[in-house]
């Protein structure tokens, strides 16, 4: 009765599953050309968010939001009267971090957030009815909604997508596919983070002592939303790129919030029946 | 080092994006938890209390189907896509408060109307066919199940809040208690006032002034854990342009007061009784609205504290 219903329904099976794809961004070659913000914009066909300088260096785009999916971080690391050598100046292309335990997903209560057959995290948009949870539930700060009355897909939660279009024909996401310098290596998530422990070492052995992994299995920004399938080789501590050290999951601490609530409503009853009780 | 050598962060940005709803979800916590605690109470005397005591309290459940009222509508108005309200209901996903929250409303309402009705056939309010149809409702079955999705109501609401990465909500393990216990005192409340303006007997009106005391007093304790816990992340909460409205009104006329009014009503009887609990139930309803205003507004604000979020989420 239910596979006649189904039928009717026009209900399709799940897609079969694939190897998990994400991004491995190694921001030691990322050169801040910005190719992948314009990329991705067009692909996705997503609005301008208007020219207004932040006077941030070079980063005028400021941060992801419903219609920038792609944002590129300048830090500019001088200390004052200190030698040209001392000086960095750190890149980055900031994205969705496709987490294995995604906040934004198990935040959803209308299932429009799920896992893709790739391991990403995609928002579907005819059933989002933008509640607004996933916004704050990002440890990120990630996924935005977009205005209620704007232009652009009215209401509703918008993200990286991963360019599920783009997978589902066999093709790369646009950001990796224009990337100059293949600081953006899309691919099967295992065979990425090998890459990044190989180049790890040999950053380690050039003498960048601050250059670390952030979101590999065995990392402890992992130990609540799990390995992220967009992870990152940064060259300077996670807060340097606003990366939260050890990103929260709501779900982890959703028991014990209850567990204090029901304390207090229990309290109440039992103090009830005996105020009503004794008399 | 950060960008140009300053703070930690990249520049001022802030680590999380700032929530995106507005006035109808507090309004919406303070109605739906009003209604949860005046139906809990009144259920509760139905089951231990005395007939003047069911007499007296079976008016929350008229309060508890009123609040609940504009409850739906206001959660729908603050959809991003009000049409598709329904999609809250596409699946039972326990685990997001928010869905949790969504069928816990669906089932409470009918619940609580279901009972008003009964109680307005059994008061000879509701007549004729309709009253007949309303003795129908089992009375019993209902407070209980009602009681029991009215305490999920009132429960999940700071649950939910807290089951974000705002600091000022997050980092506490209590909103959800506190959020409770206020639920449980504004609809105590309620229904203390509904008793002392219809003039009910003595006993009756001290046993509720008993209980939101007891409330208030439980709501207190929740409060001082919470600010405990919070620590620097709810410094928008207790400075700033949220302080006044937060100490004067949520622990002063919400906690505080109701407790100094009861105690001066202690011994007393008659038109004075009645004056207190009345004043001490104003003040308590408004003190829980204004408890769930400051830290929603509040919380926002703390969302786009670069600092508070990384305390959140240091090691």
């Amino acid at each position: 009765m239910i596979d006649g219903y189904k039928r009717l329904m026009n209900v399709e099976p799940p897609p079969a599953p694939e190897k998990a794809k994400g991004f491995f961004t190694d921001t030691s070659l990322c050169i801040g050309c910005k190719a992948c913000e314009v990329a991705c914009k067009q692909w996705n066909q997503l609005p301008a968010d208007g020219f207004a300088m932040t006077g941030n260096s070079y980063d005028n785009t400021g941060k992801l939001g419903a219609t920038t999916w792609r944002h590129v971080q300048f830090i500019e690391q001088a200390k004052a009267n200190s030698n040209r050598q001392d000086q960095r100046w750190l890149m980055m292309s900031d994205v969705c971090k496709h987490c294995a335990n995604a906040a934004c997903l198990e935040a959803c209560p209308t299932g429009s957030l799920v896992r893709t057959e790739y391991g990403s995290v995609y928002v579907q948009q005819d059933i989002c009815n933008g509640c607004g949870f996933c916004v704050p539930a990002c440890p990120f700060g990630v996924i935005d909604r977009a205005p209620k009355h704007g232009e652009f897909e009215a209401g509703t939660a918008h993200k990286c997508t991963l360019c599920y279009d783009r997978l589902k024909d066999d093709m790369t996401p646009a950001c990796a596919k224009s990337c100059p310098t293949a600081s953006i290596q899309f691919g099967d998530v295992d065979e990425l983070q090998d890459r990044a422990r190989r180049r790890l070492g040999e950053l380690k052995a050039r003498g960048e002592t601050k250059a670390q992994l952030y979101g590999m299995p065995e990392g402890e920004e992992a130990s609540e939303v799990g390995p992220l399938h967009a992870f990152f080789l940064l060259l300077d501590k996670p807060q340097a790129y606003n990366l939260p050290e050890v990103p929260r999951l709501p779900r982890k601490t959703m028991g014990q919030r209850y567990g204090w609530s029901a304390a207090v409503g229990v309290g109440f009853a039992l103090v009830g029946a005996l105020v009503f009780g004794r008399r | 080092m950060g960008a140009q050598g300053g703070g930690e962060g990249y520049y001022d940005y802030p680590v999380v994006r700032r929530p995106v709803w507005t006035w109808e979800v507090p309004a919406y916590f303070w109605l739906g938890g009003m209604a949860a605690g005046a139906y809990v109470t009144a259920s509760l005397a139905q089951k231990f209390g005395s007939v003047d005591d069911q007499r007296a309290a079976a008016d929350g459940y008229y309060l508890a189907a009123a609040a609940l009222v504009p409850c739906a509508p206001l959660l729908i108005a603050d959809l991003g896509r009000p049409e598709r309200f329904h999609h809250m209901l596409r699946i039972f996903k326990p685990l997001s408060p928010m869905n949790l929250g969504a069928w816990t409303l669906t089932a409470f309402t009918p619940v609580a109307v279901a009972r008003a009705a009964r109680q307005a056939a059994d008061g000879g309010l509701l007549r004729g066919p309709l009253g007949a149809l309303a003795r129908l409702v089992p009375a019993a079955l209902l407070e209980l199940v009602g009681s029991v999705l009215g305490l999920a109501l009132g429960g999940y609401t700071g649950v939910l809040l807290a089951a974000t990465n705002v600091p000022m909500w997050a980092k506490s393990k209590v909103l959800g208690g506190l959020f409770m216990a206020s639920a449980l005192s504004s609809g105590s409340a309620a229904v203390t006032l509904q008793a002392a303006r219809r003039g009910v007997p003595d006993a009756t009106l001290h046993r509720l002034a008993t209980l939101e005391a007891a409330a208030s007093v439980g709501e207190m304790a929740m409060l001082g854990g919470y600010l405990m816990q919070s620590g620097k992340t709810a410094r928008p909460l207790t400075a700033g342009r949220f302080a006044a409205p937060f100490w004067l009104g949520a622990v002063g006329a919400g906690t505080l007061l109701p407790l100094v009014l009861h105690g001066f009503a202690g011994r007393r009887r008659g038109r004075m009784l009645r004056s207190l609990s009345t004043a001490a139930a104003v003040c308590s309803m408004a003190g829980s609205l204004a408890l769930r205003w400051t830290i929603f507004e509040a919380g926002k604000a703390s969302s786009e504290d670069q600092a508070a979020s990384f305390d959140l989420s240091s090691r």
